[in-house]
């Protein structure tokens, strides 16, 4: 795992040099700014360094000291910046994880078990529109349709007068009316995917020889669909694990679009800003988040499925 | 007092009514010396306000830091401008310079001294204002070289700082090295902050230590305030939450205390589309709105939308016009000789189609403008320049460049060097805004006409912006921030400077000084009127200089200014005290709104 890190950061550090500019080339145009004090504030930065000077000083700082560095923007620790952030950021994503399996599972069964009937299609017509229309372009005709029914209060995550509010039965139902925008625009993208992996494995489990012998013992068809379930879960099971990362990237446009307080928002201005250590600690944490995952997902596959266990 | 009554009592023996006449004379005197600002009537035209309530408004993005000088993020530039005020301040509707921590200051006769008398006013934590806050903040913030967002260039004045002393409690007195017309201006940008609260904080022997105060997680009761309001709460990435100060020290014509509202709270919203969302379904009071998105909203404002939106004569200066460069320093010999020659200049102002830019990308709403100064800035603007603007006219655009041999020898529709071969130059262009993209658009479109071949290159702005930083183009198209006193843009419009990127060879880039023998005649003469009307502190001896400034650019078109979009903005219809007068000026300040 370490040697993996090691690599990850080398890679993402040669990304980051290579985006034409620095940290300071934002300001070069500002007539505030004279062009003595944009050295003077290279130079404090540490940005007259070559690269590899300060890649292994970044190295050092997190080796020697546990110190992801310090944001050029912010003028605070990164780890700190990240920490702030980090809240809402898991909430939303577990949310639209929950409400993605709590549909795609079910829809799933329901299409392998009617195959080729009215509700399958159906299942599936809807499930590849949410998977053809880009999520932030949802995002964006939701909020329009709110606005044209009248709606007081678009996007983020609270009206106002609750963002920062004591918590009370009030902020929590303001809170729900604005949750269910986020949860569909970011679960719909990926119900399609999870729906067809989960009708295909049940499709094959159903048609699978141990389950006519089930059948063949006088099982009630309750017990063989529990049965059947049960082993087409497995493959959910290393999905469910790559899709961490998921919770803190992969909503970057919808978050700036709906105005959420999450992570994505602020590492996309952070690459635009060339604020490096910044996005140099995201991309770890998110390399980082990945390996555990798979290591998760490795684990919970072991105890639900004996076979993995034995062999 | 006491002496003055002991004299009294000497002299004509003990009377009550004597004593009490000293007194109320005294008290008067008194009430007069502390007399809180009364606010120009122009922002308070409603005489029964509506007290209490939050104005909700929207920033583009979280603030990076709450420490005006130690940061270079304009939304923290927005937060700290209502909770911070300097010793002068612009009037929020006409930019004129008028009194603000200093009540009262005397310029001395040679124009080198002021002595500035501060207002008896106290700090949002009960703290007086006082002349060590004026000392510290100009010694280790203005002045200071390595706070990030300083300003030691404005109080640089001929190689030389301006000099502080504290006279006494009340009262400090400026030593300027040399007359400097734009002092009273660029101190208007300077806000005072607070020696108590930060004093204590700052390491002075390290002054860099000046930039890691009040950053976004100091508690807000560290950050005392002297303008309207004060920083309560910071949710990050959400919103920052501005009280009232209670020692604000402004009232209105009818004698309430300012602010009308008692919260004032910044919603963090990143995508403008959004923000407009917000805007339109209540959530936010006043927003500025673009052109693209005005008749939309004007026409939802017809329809009975709860909002008013406003069209004003641009007052703002930032951004300046948008204007079309040609760089005299290009690698290519033969474009590098045309883009120098002023003929050539001129032809491509005649085939500037302003009013096709203004109907089509402005949507009617923008005005022609200036080189670069407004209209609507009465102390600068010279209005000669509309005399010496060529209007749009292709044929004698291609007159000219027939004249300057450019002509099309092979029939193919387009014009030829005078040896045959291809004349074509790029337009490099940023992407966002979409203006840019659109003017460059339509000013191809009609070069094509008269044989031009103008390649666009459209790419990412910050590439732009060090493109151009590195003299690395041919021709662009671009604008700047601006500002009302040409002094204070002297970086970008006087030849020599960094900001001159079109003729970069005007400088030297280490030294950072002027190189005359690469300044075209009229570009040494608008260096030299930039140097008179800095010390010039004559207000109408300085406007000459800065009108032969405005002829010189309108006549030979260094950069041609297109034109200039109008302030559009939006008001929730709860919000009071936001009115247009007869010249079309829109009065709207955080402190004289009030919520219904």
């Amino acid at each position: 795992m370490i040697p993996m890190m090691v690599l990850i950061s080398i890679i993402c550090f040669l990304i980051t040099e290579l985006q034409p500019g620095d940290f300071v080339s934002q300001y070069l145009d500002n007539p505030r700014i004279s062009p003595a004090q944009i050295e003077l504030l290279k130079k404090n930065l540490g940005l007259d360094d070559p690269g590899y000077i300060r890649y292994l000083n970044w190295v050092k700082g997190i080796v020697t000291r546990g110190d992801f560095g310090y944001s050029f923007a912010f003028q605070r620790p990164v780890g700190e910046l990240i920490w702030e952030r980090m809240g809402w950021t898991i909430f939303i994503a577990l949310g639209a994880i929950v409400f993605q399996w709590l549909l795609a599972v079910p829809m799933g069964i329901y299409s392998a078990l009617h195959p080729y009937s009215f509700g399958d299609y159906t299942l599936t017509v809807i499930g590849f529109i949410g998977l053809s229309i880009p999520d932030f372009f949802m995002a964006l005709m939701l909020m329009y349709l709110m606005l044209q029914m009248g709606a007081t209060s678009i996007g983020g995550l609270f009206s106002p007068q609750f963002v920062g509010a004591p918590f009370s039965l009030a902020k929590l139902l303001d809170l729900l009316s604005h949750l269910w925008m986020p949860l569909i625009v970011v679960g719909m993208s990926g119900l399609a995917g999870l729906m067809r992996v989960m009708r295909g494995n049940m499709l094959d489990v159903v048609s699978s020889p141990y389950i006519t012998s089930l059948r063949a013992h006088g099982l009630d068809e309750k017990t063989v669909r529990k049965h059947a379930i049960k082993n087409a879960l497995n493959p959910m099971v290393s999905i469910a694990g790559t899709e961490l990362p998921n919770v803190f990237s992969g909503t970057i446009i919808t978050a700036i679009v709906l105005n959420l307080p999450t992570m994505g928002p602020f590492f996309y201005n952070a690459l635009l800003n060339h604020d490096q250590y910044l996005v140099m600690t995201f991309l770890m944490f998110i390399a980082f988040i990945t390996q555990i995952g798979n290591l998760l997902a490795d684990i919970a596959l072991a105890v639900l499925d004996p076979r993995i266990r034995m062999s | 007092m006491i002496s003055l009554a002991g004299e009294l009592i000497q002299k004509g023996g003990f009377s009550v009514r004597r004593i009490f006449l000293v007194i109320l004379t005294v008290f008067c005197a008194v009430m007069v010396l502390a007399a809180p600002f009364v606010e120009d009537e122009m922002l308070t035209p409603n005489s029964n306000p509506k007290m209490g309530g939050t104005l909700y408004l929207a920033l583009s993005g979280a603030p990076q830091s709450f420490n005006f000088y130690g940061t270079l993020d304009s939304n923290a530039y927005s937060v700290a401008g209502q909770m911070l005020v300097g010793l002068v301040e612009p009037h929020p509707v006409t930019n004129a310079i008028r009194p603000a921590l200093a009540e009262s200051w005397e310029v001395s006769e040679n124009n080198k001294e002021v002595i500035f008398h501060l207002r008896d006013v106290k700090w949002s934590d009960g703290t007086p204002v006082s002349a060590d806050d004026v000392l510290f903040t100009f010694n280790y913030f203005v002045m200071n070289p390595v706070a990030r967002g300083n300003s030691i260039a404005r109080f640089t004045i001929e190689g030389e700082l301006v000099i502080w002393e504290k006279i006494d409690e009340r009262t400090v007195k400026a030593t300027l090295p040399a007359p400097y017309a734009a002092f009273f201006t660029v101190l208007s940008h300077a806000y005072i902050y607070p020696a108590h609260a930060l004093e204590s904080k700052i390491d002075k022997e390290k002054l860099d230590s000046v930039n890691d105060v009040w950053l976004t997680n100091t508690l807000p009761a560290e950050i005392p305030a002297n303008g309207p309001f004060m920083i309560t709460e910071y949710i990050t990435d959400q919103k920052v939450v501005m009280t009232k100060n209670p020692n604000y020290w402004k009232v209105d014509v009818y004698g309430n205390a300012l602010p009308y509202v008692d919260k004032l709270e910044y919603l963090v919203v990143s995508d403008a589309q959004v923000r407009l969302a917000k805007f339109m379904a209540g959530e936010i009071d006043y927003t500025a709105v673009s052109a693209r998105d005005f008749p939309t909203l004007k026409e939802r404002e017809l329809a009975g939308g709860p909002f008013r939106v406003f069209l004003a004569e641009p007052t703002q200066p930032t951004p300046s016009p948008i204007h079309i460069a040609f760089n005299f320093d290009t690698d290519n010999p033969k474009l590098k000789e045309l883009f120098k020659t002023t003929e050539f200049r001129q032809a491509m102002e005649f085939a500037v189609d302003r009013e096709r830019v203004i109907d089509e990308v402005y949507n009617g709403l923008a005005v022609l403008g200036g080189v670069p100064v407004l209209p609507a800035n009465k102390a600068f603007y010279n209005p000669k320049i509309e005399e010496i603007r060529r209007p749009f006219d292709l044929a004698k655009a291609a007159e000219i460049l027939d004249k300057l041999n450019l002509k099309d020898l092979n029939r193919d529709g387009f014009r030829q060097y005078p040896d045959g071969s291809k004349f074509e130059f790029v337009i490099t262009v940023q992407s966002a805004p979409q203006e840019y993209q659109d003017v460059a658009y339509i000013f191809s479109q009609d070069l094509e006409k008269i044989g031009v071949k103008a390649n666009l290159q459209i790419l990412d702005s910050s590439l732009v912006g060090q493109m151009f930083g590195a003299g690395n183009f041919e021709a662009g198209i671009r604008a700047f921030g601006n500002q009302p006193d040409p002094q204070l843009r002297k970086a970008i419009w006087q030849p020599g400077t960094q900001l001159y990127y079109w003729h970069r060879t005007t400088r030297n880039p280490e030294t950072n000084a002027p190189i005359f023998e690469n300044m075209l005649d009229w570009e040494k003469r608008v260096y030299d009127l930039f140097e008179k009307g800095q010390i010039a502190m004559d207000p109408t001896v300085r406007k000459t200089f800065y009108d032969e400034w405005q002829e010189i650019y309108a006549e030979y078109l260094p950069v041609i200014f297109v034109c200039k979009g109008m302030n559009l903005s939006a008001a929730n219809k709860s919000l009071g005290n936001v009115e247009q007068n007869a010249e079309g000026l829109l009065s709207y300040a955080s402190w004289t709104v009030f919520k219904n």
